[in-house]
């Protein structure tokens, strides 16, 4: 779709960032596109368009891969990720799908408590859904959610 | 020309490959947390085809493979193009490993045995609303589907707590093993209709509203309905509920709380108080869902003492905070319900199990509800050692214990609570015995039909209104080989049925060898001289209260009405 457009957009915006000056939602988001389909990262987390017609580039998904040597291990969690139209200034609204038991997500309908997550409370424009995915996953392995009992696999919030 | 995404060389390999073929290979990175491999693969292939070549390269099984890109989950039967996995992109992998197989035999368990559970919920879903307005002879009939399909659960339950002839510690391992294995729970708590049910609190208001006695026990208890008028609370409790974890944390928390309660002086009997006021209600209710108990009002009875007269009546006596004639079991013995119902008031139903298992009562599947109930009863009379043994020595219990010695199988499948409940319960009993009654005359219709099922004979069990069922002679000899190990939980209910209807019949060839009628005339004689000119009817009070002709004359003053 726009990825013939990304290398010479992924060069503009590396000297955009550099020199201070926003840089405009939608080349950020191509960009955090390119990312998640490149794999950039540890391979934990993954993210890409929910839908790749989606010109406005807004709703996103996410997916986690449970960290070892917890509760979580060896189960995908599958989220929503929507970026505003402020976004790259605003954070971004996450809820999961797949169902879980973390502290800061709401039992009832998946939806992440941005007070609770730290890089979503402390947002800056630098952040990207790659950290707040990121930041989740390490949610998972804090003491006092790595242990706490979890709904069967592969169920869904349905609201 | 970094070599991360390993574009360059395949270019020049795709270049090769795009002359030797007509369609294009692309090379995809997939990426485990631990590994990265580089895999070439056609185009337009399917992601199944996509994990062959990824399981040969990882060496790993197929269904161990979870492939991941750009956030979403690639099923087998989608394609790459499906998901715009072009050349130098990289796609996530997961390989479950040894852990998911168990979680997969676990959730086959779940799937199997929420069967059963569901079948519970659903019917005891629906068990309060006939119970309030279906007539007699259908409530019955929907209660021991209810109990026997409870059965094949709990009969395998009990085999985990074996070995124990002593109720009580039976039942209270039950209630540990309930508690301490959260799987069972949780699987009963996972079954969808449950959650569906349980996550909606207006239902669950209903449903609990509905039960007649739960009227009658919030008009007497203000703060019951206002418990279950506030919606945060049901969330709280249904979250509770719902959380086994939760709900074991709470327990143990409101244990601890009661006994430091306890060690205050007059705190004990605070707390009987406040146990009386609440929980008990609760209890009988939840408890009269499922079968009158003989011993509730014994229970009830325990400040003033024992009576022995009720000890003898097998019947199991009617519910005394029922108004008179609510239901047909009520209409009996209306004098006996009335001293109970003022005892009932005052007595306590000390247990050491907290609220929320009342209100867990009210709430949840079968197996769950007879025992808090059961257990505050064993509990009481654990206390009362007096009332243990006026039960001991009614006539009915001792043939129950020799057929019990006699027959091991038996005292199995009598330890099982669901059993104890069924047998106490008259409506049910007389619904098996039209079970079974069926079920003889289907094998004398077609022999073939049935081979395991040997009909027990129809003994004398207690029936309540004089139905239509007379008693027949002592059961023929030809009992048919049920020992061997059932498989089928229909088969272990059919069983258990047989079981239990030989045992009656045991219990009734052990203390005379004759017909009930014989047995009787005597006190059928006098009936009728007092003026009792429906024999039959006679005779059944007779049976029912064995012998006992003052109690058959309650019963049958109390039963003219109907």
């Amino acid at each position: 779709m726009v990825t013939c457009a990304l290398p010479l957009l992924s060069d503009k915006m590396a000297v955009a960032a550099g020199s201070g000056v926003k840089v405009p939602r939608n080349f950020r988001l191509l960009e955090e596109l390119e990312e998640g389909q490149k794999g950039v990262g540890d391979g934990t987390v993954s993210w890409g368009l929910e839908d790749d017609e989606d010109m406005t580039l807004t709703r996103w998904r996410g997916m986690i891969i449970g960290p070892p040597r917890t509760i979580y291990e060896n189960r995908m969690y599958s989220l929503k990720v929507e970026c505003g139209p402020r976004y790259p200034e605003a954070p971004p609204f996450v809820r999961f799908v797949t169902k879980i038991n973390l502290n800061g997500v709401h039992n009832s309908n998946g939806v992440v408590d941005t007070r609770a997550v730290s890089a979503l409370a402390k947002w800056q424009n630098s952040y990207s859904i790659r950290v707040v995915l990121q930041e989740l996953r390490r949610l998972m392995m804090c003491k006092e959610n790595m242990k706490l009992p979890q709904p069967p696999e592969g169920q869904i919030y349905t609201n | 020309m970094a070599e991360s995404s390993g574009t360059d060389p395949t270019v020049d390999s795709n270049v090769v490959e795009n002359a030797a073929k007509d369609r294009t290979m692309i090379v995809v990175t997939v990426k485990t947390p631990k590994d990265k491999e580089e895999i070439a693969i056609l185009e337009d292939s399917s992601v199944a085809q996509f994990k062959e070549e990824i399981s040969k390269r990882f060496n790993a099984k197929l269904d161990q493979l979870v492939l991941i890109f750009a956030g979403k989950i690639l099923k087998d039967g989608d394609t790459l193009n499906q998901h715009g996995i072009k050349d130098g992109l990289t796609v996530h992998l997961v390989i479950k490993t040894a852990p998911k197989a168990t979680s997969g035999s676990t959730s086959q368990n779940s799937a199997s045995s929420s069967g059963t559970p569901q079948a519970n919920s659903s019917s005891s879903a629906s068990s309060p609303v006939p119970n309030a307005s279906t007539p007699p002879g259908t409530g019955p009939a929907i209660q021991p589907p209810n109990l026997l399909s409870g059965f094949g659960d709990l009969s395998s339950l009990s085999g985990m707590g074996m070995g124990s002839a002593n109720f009580m510690e039976l039942q209270q391992q039950m209630q540990r093993q309930l508690m301490s294995n959260p799987e069972m729970l949780s699987q009963i708590m996972d079954n969808p209709l449950v959650q569906n049910m349980m996550s909606n609190p207006d239902l669950m208001r209903q449903m609990i509203v509905t039960n007649p006695q739960m009227q009658q026990l919030m008009e007497r208890n203000p703060e019951i309905s206002h418990m279950l008028n506030n919606p945060e609370l049901m969330r709280q409790t249904m979250e509770l509920a719902r959380n086994p974890a939760m709900m074991q944390e709470m327990m143990r928390n409101q244990d601890r709380a009661l006994s430091n309660l306890e060690s205050i002086p007059g705190g004990y009997n605070a707390l009987r108080r406040m146990y009386t006021d609440i929980q008990e209600p609760m209890f009988s209710a939840a408890r009269e869902q499922f079968g009158n108990n003989p011993f509730s009002a014994l229970g009830g009875n325990l400040d003033s003492g024992v009576q022995p007269s009720r000890t003898e009546n097998r019947e199991p006596l009617p519910n005394p905070w029922g108004p008179p004639g609510t239901a047909p079991s009520e209409s009996r013995g209306t004098g006996s319900s009335t001293t109970t119902s003022s005892n009932g008031g005052t007595a306590p139903s000390v247990s050491s199990l907290p609220n929320p298992l009342g209100i867990n009562a009210s709430g949840l599947g079968n197996g769950v509800f007879s025992s808090p109930g059961m257990q505050s009863l064993m509990q009481q009379i654990s206390e009362n050692p007096q009332l243990m043994q006026n039960m001991l020595s009614a006539p009915y219990m001792r043939s129950m214990m020799q057929s019990l010695a006699q027959n091991p199988d038996l005292a199995s499948q009598m330890q099982n609570p669901e059993a104890l409940s069924v047998m106490t319960n008259p409506r049910a009993m007389q619904a098996l015995m039209q079970i079974q009654q069926g079920l003889q005359t289907l094998q004398t219709e077609a022999p073939g039909l049935m081979p395991s099922l040997a009909p027990g004979g129809i003994p004398g069990i207690p029936s309540t209104t004089g139905g239509s069922v007379a008693p027949e002679g002592p059961p023929p000899p030809t009992q048919g080989s049920n020992p061997s190990a059932d498989v089928s939980p229909s088969q272990q209910q059919q069983q258990l049925m047989q079981q239990m209807l030989q045992m009656f019949a045991g219990g009734v060839t052990t203390t005379q060898a004759v017909t009930p009628e014989v047995r009787f005339q005597q006190q059928l004689d006098q009936l009728s001289a007092m003026g009792f000119l429906n024999r039959e009817a006679n005779l059944q009070a007779l049976i029912a209260t064995g012998g006992d002709i003052n109690a058959a004359i309650e019963r049958l003053l109390g039963s003219q009405p109907s």
